[in-house]
């Protein structure tokens, strides 16, 4: 396809290299890898502000009332607050990777081998314990009470009444990233030693999936908890929860990428996909379709001219995705994928 | 355990615009410092990143200095000695995403560190492999203490450093030469010598060394392996005095590609955790260009050379260095994989 054929809501340019993109309620933020965050109106792209970590940035996220915004970096984290447009800048020294909402009010940041939990006015509620290494990435579970973590060694769980681990799911290696199972039935990490392990939550019973050639960074649940995705090799791979598991089954493979940068699933569960790739490809799938161990193409995709480094659901009906040059567009789901 | 073979064309070869990195590593007290803000502050024109294991350099202009704690990652897979820097896989990822460009990048390692895991990090890791390329290992040497180091008795099982870190270099800065009698100097370069044969001693006073012989020279690269004939095969006499050796082997003839793949793989798997290094240029019976090849314990990196010149007499290259290396077992043995030898 070419660039004519891109149906934009809006386009805009940052100047940076975008990293990460965030949105809720009605804004966006784009993280600039050198450390600058754009926070822009959803509905036109118009820049409604800048903040600035002067370490750089590696991640951020909006609490999902949209009233703050937290963004993390390799000497420290930020805490934005709307209203007043408040910004608690916590130059740490140490490096911050992962940023979670549990609710509104409380957020989890991780903080070199620990992860944080403050209020919205940046107070510590909370912390765990060192981590065996920097802390690589966190989720929330049972209702953002419990703190999942991954670091060296494997993940750990987390309460506010104790700073030692309730719960511990070890596995050698280095655990890159955190996918939880909307139910709370499936703990998985992407590791470096390119494989996607898995523990069963209730018995901690464990299936390692192998066989990729490079490390997996990149693993995501669809919101009904029957699918995952990951990256790991130019195809993204998608297994089959349901029933009993993946184990003994094998994978539907997506085609699309030289070198997957993103891939975020549309919320509500209707099993589309989007992916960006370094060669500058956005897919969109329907990962649902086919049969296990099956290859599949994009329902739809579209080339920017740049490597894609960042893409995020705005809604179930819009998607914002942004390339190396600092080009960030809006773009709505396209027409044959609305179902 | 990991081994690759793949065949780059030239054309590819010569666009390799990957930034190199060079690994800096000596004993506290070796001018690792001085050497460190010359880098940072000589007029070179070049954009520099370092990544440095202790707080305290100054960032200057037209550099970027980072800090980085020690972070050892065992992997799952088998490999017992495929250790990499969790550290520096997070430090260079995140680097690589900025829009800013390095010309050079420099990770500096204590005297303490095991430059294993370091190197092993460009093998192993496929996103720093595609966008980085390890350069040299460059260690720094005292002059004048570093036989008291060489010697030092370490209690069973503990690694002497020291040794470690010639074991491991592609360039050693033998420092403050000023401060010693040329009787030491040579017995230090024998000493040096006797550990990684292969081994180019830079002598310097006060770190003063030409940034063009320790930055972006290329010492990894495959079809620079060997280059120059060093004197690697000279058997040096002395070398009772250490576990750790190289064990040069140059052969005429042609080698039976599967029973060198064999012997490879068996030595790799069985003895890869006391090879540091290991090169080689061969020759494959029935193949018109040289197989080249570099290793790091049991890692190793192979590709097709240049090719064989019109009348060139087929050879065989290959240093190994390592601890407790049986000379005449590795002999033997390699010239039983010659085409022509009994199987």
């Amino acid at each position: 396809m070419t660039a004519a054929t891109r149906t934009a809501t809006w386009t805009t340019a940052v100047d940076d290299a975008p990293i990460a993109v965030t949105t809720a309620g009605d804004l966006v933020a784009v993280a600039g890898a050198a450390g600058t965050a754009w926070i822009l109106d959803l509905a036109d792209g118009t820049p409604v502000g800048t903040l600035t970590l002067p370490g750089g940035l590696l991640t951020l996220e909006f609490s999902p009332d949209a009233a703050h915004l937290a963004l993390a970096g390799p000497t420290g984290y930020g805490l934005w607050r709307r209203s007043d447009g408040r910004f608690l800048n916590s130059q740490t020294g140490a490096w911050s990777n992962a940023v979670r909402w549990a609710t509104p009010d409380r957020v989890a940041l991780a903080s070199g081998r620990r992860a944080l939990v403050l209020d919205t006015d940046g107070a510590l509620q909370w912390s765990t314990d060192p981590a065996p290494s920097t802390v690589t990435d966190l989720a929330w579970l049972r209702e953002g009470r419990r703190l999942v973590s991954s670091a060296y060694g494997g993940v750990r769980c987390h309460e506010r009444h104790t700073d030692k681990p309730v719960a511990e799911y070890k596995y050698l290696g280095s655990h890159l990233a955190i996918a939880l199972n909307p139910n709370g039935r499936w703990i998985c990490t992407g590791n470096q030693d390119a494989s996607i392990h898995i523990w069963r939550t209730r018995d901690g019973d464990e299936l390692t999936m192998q066989g990729y050639p490079d490390k997996i960074s990149r693993l995501a649940f669809d919101d009904t908890g029957r699918w995952l995705a990951s990256d790991g090799a130019p195809d993204i791979t998608v297994w089959d929860f349901s029933g009993k598991g993946p184990a003994g089954t094998s994978p539907r493979s997506l085609r699309a990428h030289e070198n997957v940068t993103a891939l975020a699933w549309r919320p509500g569960g209707s099993a589309v996909l989007a992916s960006a790739g370094a060669e500058g490809t956005v897919a969109f799938w329907r990962a649902a379709l086919g049969r296990a161990g099956g290859l599949l193409r994009p329902a739809n995709a579209r080339e920017l001219p740049e490597a894609v480094t960042a893409l995020a659901w705005a809604g179930p009906d819009r998607l914002v995705v942004a390339d190396y040059e600092g080009r960030v567009e809006a773009w709505p789901l396209p027409d044959d994928l609305a179902l | 355990m990991t081994s690759s073979a793949t065949t780059m064309d030239e054309t590819e070869e010569q666009q390799d615009t990957r930034v190199p990195v060079t690994v800096l590593t000596g004993f506290l007290g070796s001018g690792k410092t001085t050497l460190l803000n010359r880098i940072l502050t000589e007029q070179h024109g070049l954009r520099i990143a370092v990544i440095e294991n202790e707080f305290g350099e100054v960032g200057v202009d037209d550099a970027l200095v980072l800090d980085a704690e020690e972070e050892i990652f065992e992997m799952n897979n088998g490999c017992i000695c495929c250790t990499v820097r969790g550290d520096l896989i997070r430090i260079l990822g995140a680097l690589m995403r900025r829009r800013e460009r390095f010309d050079r990048i420099v990770i500096e390692t204590t005297g303490l560190a095991d430059p294993a895991p370091v190197a092993q990090t460009f093998f192993m890791d496929d996103e720093i492999a595609a966008q980085l390329r390890l350069d040299a290992i460059v260690t720094l040497v005292d002059a004048a203490h570093i036989l008291d180091h060489l010697d030092e008795v370490k209690p069973e099982g503990v690694e002497n450093e020291a040794v470690e870190q010639i074991a491991f270099a592609d360039r050693i800065v033998l420092n403050k030469t000023d401060l010693v009698t040329e009787e030491h100097l040579t017995e230090v370069a024998r000493r040096i010598h006797a550990i990684n044969a292969p081994v180019e001693i830079i002598p310097a006073q006060q770190t003063k060394v030409p940034l063009t012989r320790i930055l972006d020279v290329h010492a990894f690269d495959l079809d620079r392996v060997l280059e120059g004939d060093p004197a690697f095969l000279t058997d040096t006499e002395h070398q009772h005095d250490t576990t750790v050796t190289s064990v040069g082997i140059d052969l005429p003839g042609e080698l039976d590609e599967q029973r060198l793949n064999s012997w490879l793989g068996q030595l790799l798997r069985t003895k890869g955790a006391d090879l540091f290094r290991s090169k080689g240029i061969l020759a494959i019976a029935g193949d018109d260009r040289q197989y080249v090849f570099q290793g790091v314990h049991m890692l190793l990196e192979a590709e097709n050379g240049r090719e064989w010149r019109e009348g060139e007499p087929r050879r065989n290259r290959l240093v190994f260095i390592g601890r407790d290396l049986d000379r005449e077992t590795l002999n033997a043995e390699f010239a039983a994989c010659l085409t022509g030898a009994r199987a």
